[in-house]
């Protein structure tokens, strides 16, 4: 990719419209006391920016926290904001686990096709030209799978690269807490459990969203983001893949989503 | 190349300015409603046009139910009309179970209602006032597109109440809190002559001695009367004129003279078993600054906006049916079993009324200092 085609590319990227909706987790704190509450928020918006979705028990696949000690499931009422909490009970990372059914949406064309674009999904747009379908109504089923990175009682970076089995994970292979603003952060795309290569991913600090980082994955489904500050972060990918198991879709995507915080250097303390 | 870039450059501005969230995943019309006090509501339907089915509204009319639709000019009816009829044709708000029918218009969005033919988000507002007396909103729409979210304001609540609604199905009634939906007549008349009756019984101690003064001075049916009448009327009147507005004396005033005039009916009954001829002006004059008292009490309580009249009203009667009932109590405890003896004056007028006044004057001191 030449210089300028990258710019132009990450212009594009920049330009974010309302057909397209990323979906994240909101926990109410990153860096919880133990013994504390977390509440967990779900979000659907964009740009890092959202509305808050209250708890739909119809649409959970899975709703969890997994730590050393296993996987638990994350309480809640129907129509709860936010959507589920729980306490946590010993320090240490721990992950926030969301995946939800799937949805069917349907776009029209121009639409559907813009949002491919923002995505980085341009294979498919190729694949529709290819089967003359360019200009067609979307036919999709979209589901989430949404990560986020919590550190509990301030100690502790084991599990930072815990797979917890989404259908699409993020995965960092460094520890966000212990990263410091600056370095280098890589992370891992699965799809499935396997290495998703050529995917775009892109990165968002939440206090200026508009600077946006993004890459596409390796062969080994990997970028490596750096994220210039610290702060709380979003990042994010979309796959989406043919659909052969269900004649009213033509299209499956899934978007995965990992939050997490970037502590702020703590001024040195005398020794 | 260079015009090119800079014409791409000012779209994603236009785009990043447009910042719209909309949420397939919370409705493609999710529903907001807030309820005011006193009663005032408006509900939005927000369409999420992004993530309408394709086509969707293609050839269908507004309900003539809902016209006319506010803010929608012919303009804006060519580009959005269908849709919106599509959208809101098969809104049922109830209260009760019984439909209403509030008048709708479009919010314009950001950048003025001409944006609406564009915007990818459009909020449709029904406003009405809630019926008197209702006890639960429901809300339904005809139109099939899934699960949407109903999310319940009502003022003075932190939290919103929140629930799911199934496609067209209708939502789970929701209990509207007290305080949101207005009185019904009957609700105002059973509320008002309580709070006007236990205004005085039990919680009026300085109204009651008054009353127990008035009582005291003669056991007979038409001093007391005459003595009822004109404090009744003179508290109706400045009641009346001071909620209204037309008299206004500060309680700073009030509350020590209404001490003062329990002192006075009380000494007067020590020093005279007869009814003057001022007696009955003086408790007209004092039943004037007893109004004004429970106006002050009455005022505090609020009146319903519907139902101004009414409450009033019942709030004198009620205050009323208080007096006499003090009066009826002590005719029965004390007027009854003793008013023959020869010593019904000596042992039980005397005694109470000095007893009354002394009272009175504590207050009297309390409230000035107070």
């Amino acid at each position: 990719m030449t210089r300028r085609s990258a710019a132009a590319a990450l212009l594009l990227l920049a330009a974010s419209t309302a057909a397209a909706h990323d979906f994240w987790i909101e926990p109410t704190g990153f860096r919880p006391e133990v013994g504390s509450t977390v509440g967990v928020r779900l979000v659907v918006g964009q740009r890092f920016r959202g509305e808050v979705l209250p708890r739909n028990p119809a649409m959970i696949a899975r709703f969890d926290f997994v730590t050393d000690a296993g996987a638990v499931p994350i309480p809640g009422k129907a129509a709860d904001d936010p959507a589920g909490s729980f306490r946590v009970d010993a320090p240490g990372l721990g992950v926030i686990a969301y995946r939800s059914l799937e949805s069917a949406v349907s776009l029209e064309a121009p639409k559907f096709e813009e949002y491919l674009k923002e995505e980085g999904l341009e294979s498919v747009i190729a694949a529709r030209a290819k089967r003359g379908e360019s200009a067609k109504p979307s036919r999709e089923l979209f589901s989430r799978s949404a990560k986020s990175l919590i550190q509990a009682g301030g100690a502790g970076d084991a599990g930072f690269d815990r797979v917890v089995g989404l259908t699409l994970e993020l995965v960092p292979e460094k520890s966000p807490y212990a990263l410091g603003a600056g370095g280098d952060l890589p992370v891992r795309l699965l799809f499935m459990g396997r290495p998703l290569a050529g995917a775009l991913v892109a990165a968002l600090p939440y206090d200026a969203p508009e600077n946006r980082i993004a890459a596409r994955t390796d062969r080994e489904g990997r970028v490596t983001l750096r994220p210039p500050k610290a702060g709380v972060w979003l990042v994010k990918a979309v796959h989406m893949v043919p659909v052969e198991d269900n004649p009213a879709a033509d299209w499956r995507s899934i978007w995965a989503s990992l939050t997490f915080e970037i502590p702020a250097p703590s001024p040195a303390r005398p020794e | 190349m260079k015009r090119r870039r800079l014409a791409a450059l000012a779209a994603i501005l236009v785009l990043a300015a447009s910042g719209i969230l909309a949420a397939h995943e919370l409705g493609t019309i999710r529903v907001v409603a807030r309820f005011e006090k006193g009663g005032r509501y408006e509900i939005d339907a927000i369409v999420d046009r992004q993530h309408l089915p394709p086509g969707f509204g293609a050839g269908a009319r507004i309900d003539p139910r809902l016209e006319p639709i506010g803010n929608l000019d012919p303009a804006l009816r060519a580009r959005i009309g269908p849709l919106i009829g599509a959208a809101i044709d098969g809104v049922r708000i109830a209260f009760d179970g019984k439909p209403a029918r509030p008048p709708v218009s479009l919010v314009p969005p950001e950048g003025g209602a001409a944006a609406a033919a564009d915007a990818p988000e459009l909020t449709l507002r029904f406003s009405g006032e809630v019926p008197p007396g209702a006890r639960s909103f429901t809300w339904s729409n005809a139109v099939s597109l899934g699960t949407y979210m109903l999310t319940i304001r009502t003022e003075g609540e932190e939290a919103a109440a929140r629930q799911w609604v199934e496609g067209p199905a209708e939502s789970a009634p929701f209990t509207l809190h007290a305080g949101i939906a207005p009185m019904s007549r009957s609700e105002v008349v059973r509320t008002y002559l309580g709070l006007g009756f236990t205004h005085i019984l039990p919680k009026g101690t300085d109204h009651i001695l008054f009353v127990l003064g008035i009582f005291l001075l003669s056991i007979h049916l038409r001093p007391i009367l005459l003595q009822v009448t004109a404090f009744t009327v003179a508290h109706t009147i400045t009641l009346a004129l001071t909620i209204y507005g037309v008299v206004s004396l500060s309680p700073r005033i009030v509350e020590p003279l209404i001490a003062l005039s329990i002192v006075y009916v009380a000494v007067e009954n020590v020093v005279t078993p007869r009814l003057t001829p001022w007696r009955v002006a003086l408790v007209f004059g004092f039943g004037l600054l007893h109004g004004m008292g429970f106006a002050g009490v009455l005022s505090q309580l609020g009146l319903p906006r519907t139902e101004f009249l009414p409450a009033l009203l019942c709030f004198n009667a009620g205050v009323e049916l208080g007096q006499l009932t003090v009066i009826a109590i002590a005719f029965l405890l004390i007027g009854l079993p003793f008013r023959n003896r020869p010593w019904y004056r000596r042992r039980i007028v005397v005694p109470g009324s000095i007893a009354i006044a002394a009272v009175g004057l504590f207050w009297f001191v309390q409230r000035i200092l107070g």
